[in-house]
């Protein structure tokens, strides 16, 4: 019995050969390996199809010329290479290293390696991990989206959103889509991994996005910023603790007040609640909103119910 | 080194994967040692011939010997013939392409790093062909001392460290020897030996305060840095929670062992506890609603938690 590799390699060498599309019967007969039997031929043939698609090989289905309805298979070499990318060597070492020491999604970045052209697996790579990004499933597709100009569709914490993706923002430990909402007709950011099942792209339909990177401007660097809402000023003392971290995180320029036993007092815009009184929170007792009242009181009925009996 | 898995229990996409990479590459060189592709492949010698002579069967009709690849395996060493084709740069899937561009901005992200570098030209490359320019940005935080505690993993420095930990609330004073830094989750990471906990530690490191030098000397690391940064062992100690529905997207990063969704869309968590403090925290955050099932004494540092706050508001 001839090994699958053997049938599959001879496979893609015939079909990326081939200057017009070649029946199914052709190749079966000359591509060692397929079974006897139409419908066992056909479908073994389709298993091999749908395995090259999975690799980003595109098998084309098109009319023979000349032959009528008949249908034929090709692969045709602008969907199999990439255009020359011309890399130095220099170059194709750099992304190669990059592969090896950002783990995203390890089976993607050994294959992407390969096809670049990598003389080896990225284990085999002299080099300490040095960051580590979270994947989610609906990446892949959001950047093919984004690349591609297509308008995308998805379930986002429950509600159907389409939108024209613009971008892709890794921030604060998450990865946000940002593009215009057509329902909303407005900029908007969502968080990938709260997206629910996969996006679908809206393949038919193009946009044209804007020339510039504002598109990052969309998703606010504070997570209290985040969201619709009126927006407040806050009051926050911050205990010598956590004064120095806190500052390092706002800026200098958020910080209103110093007092000699190390203390801060800080001043932030808020519209996002949840995400303000959560971070004070993360600072149990070392932090104090001062003003405005309804934030203060925001605090003091979310925590009281876990005090317990006194 | 662990034993390659025989080439039969590979599937056939993955060999067929693999097996291009390693044509592509003898495209280039032209001609290899057999050891040196099993290492670079991490495959058994073996293997390696036995894909080589599989792929050497392989061509075009008639399947003459002039429309065979040319593959000549003698001894051990390979001569490979095959023409500029197979060493081209294939297409790239949506993962593939994702996962290139995500780790190239990452390394670029990381402070200190040369935007017109090798890596930079190469992405700009990159990019131009896959119509990304400008299309995607990963931000990894700054903190003051990164630098000093990247040089002094790399020259093998001790240090000497303020630390705030997250799991005590409290600050102390550590001597480590730093092995490794690493972002993980957009945050920097130190990977040391603690000489106070006598074991390894990591340490996120903008919550270092101060860091000197103690003029100690220590061999720098060498193996893999780790890139998980909670890794609870059998010995973390495990609570059982009850958290709002509302609170489950702080348990995004967390180490959970088991969630159950309870009548009213409640969450019933177990997961491994960093810290008395680190439990309040996440109580705290979670809101009414939320209580500790067990163990007992994390439930009593809940309330403690919970009432040094309301203290500050004269409650």
């Amino acid at each position: 019995m001839t090994d699958k590799l053997e049938r599959l390699t001879n496979l893609l060498l015939v079909l990326l050969a081939a200057d017009q599309p070649l029946s199914l019967d052709h190749i079966v007969h000359t591509v060692e390996g397929y079974p006897e039997g139409y419908e066992a031929y056909r479908q073994a043939f389709e298993r091999d199809k749908r395995l090259l698609r999975e690799q980003g090989i595109q098998v084309a289905v098109e009319a023979i010329p000349g032959a009528g309805d008949a249908i034929g298979y090709r692969i045709h070499p602008d969907d199999y290479w990439l255009p020359d990318l011309k890399l130095t060597d220099e170059e194709q070492r750099a992304l190669n290293l990059a592969l090896a020491a950002v783990r995203v999604d390890e089976r993607a970045g050994q294959d992407a390696a390969w096809k670049l052209g990598a003389g080896g697996t990225l284990a085999s790579v002299q080099t300490a991990p040095l960051a580590a990004l979270p994947s989610a499933p609906a990446l892949p597709l959001l950047h093919e989206a984004i690349r591609t100009r297509t308008p995308v569709s998805f379930v986002h914490r429950g509600r159907r959103r389409e939108i024209e993706p613009y971008g892709l923002l890794f921030r604060n430990g998450f990865w946000y889509v940002v593009g215009h909402d057509r329902m909303r007709d407005a900029p908007r950011s969502f968080r990938v991994d709260r997206i629910e099942g996969l996006p679908e792209l809206e393949r038919d339909a193009t946009f044209v996005p804007p020339e510039s990177a504002d598109w990052r401007r969309t998703l606010p660097e504070d997570p209290w910023m985040m969201g619709e809402g009126q927006e407040l000023t806050a009051e926050v003392r911050i205990d010598a603790l956590h004064a120095r971290m806190a500052e390092a995180e706002l800026g200098s320029a958020a910080v209103a007040g110093r007092s000699a036993d190390g203390s801060v007092v800080v001043r932030l815009p808020v519209v996002n609640r949840d995400a303000f009184r959560s971070w004070v929170l993360e600072m149990l007792g070392h932090a104090e909103v001062i003003s405005p009242e309804e934030l203060r009181r925001d605090i003091v009925e979310w925590v009281r119910p876990l005090a317990g009996k006194r | 080194m662990s034993n390659p898995p025989a080439t039969s229990r590979l599937p056939a996409d993955a060999r067929l994967r693999r097996l291009l990479a390693i044509l592509a590459w003898l495209g280039r060189e032209g001609r290899a040692r057999i050891p040196e592709i099993a290492r670079r492949f991490d495959m058994s010698e073996k293997e390696v011939v036995a894909e080589l002579e599989l792929a050497a069967c392989c061509g075009l009709p008639p399947y003459t010997p002039d429309q065979l690849m040319e593959l000549f395996v003698d001894d051990d060493v390979v001569e490979a013939n095959l023409g500029p084709e197979l060493a081209r740069p294939r297409r790239l899937t949506p993962a593939e392409g994702f996962t290139l561009a995500a780790s190239a901005r990452a390394i670029l992200a990381v402070p200190g790093a040369d935007p017109d570098g090798a890596l930079g030209r190469a992405l700009q490359k990159l990019e131009s062909v896959l119509g990304s320019q400008e299309r995607m940005t990963v931000d990894l935080d700054e903190p003051e001392l990164l630098g000093q505690v990247r040089d002094a993993a790399a020259a093998g420095r001790q240090l000497r460290i303020t630390y705030y930990s997250a799991a005590s609330d409290r600050t102390t004073e550590r001597t480590v020897d730093p092995l490794h830094v690493f972002s993980s989750g957009g945050r920097w990471y130190l990977d040391a030996y603690c000489h106070q906990a006598g074991g390894g530690r990591h340490f996120r490191v903008d919550r270092i305060e101060t860091a000197r030098p103690t003029g100690e000397t220590f061999p720098p690391a060498t193996g893999a840095a780790p890139t998980t940064v909670f890794d609870p062992g059998p010995e973390t100690p495990v609570a059982t929670v009850v958290l709002p529905a509302g609170a489950r997207w702080l348990l995004d990063s967390l180490p959970v062992r088991s969630l159950t969704e309870q009548r009213g869309g409640r969450l019933r968590v177990e997961l491994a506890v960093g810290g008395p403090a680190w439990l309040a925290r996440l109580l705290l955050r979670a809101g009414p609603g939320s209580r500790v099932v067990a163990p007992r004494a994390l439930a009593g540092e809940v309330a403690v938690a919970a009432r040094a706050v309301l203290a500050r508001y004269g409650e």
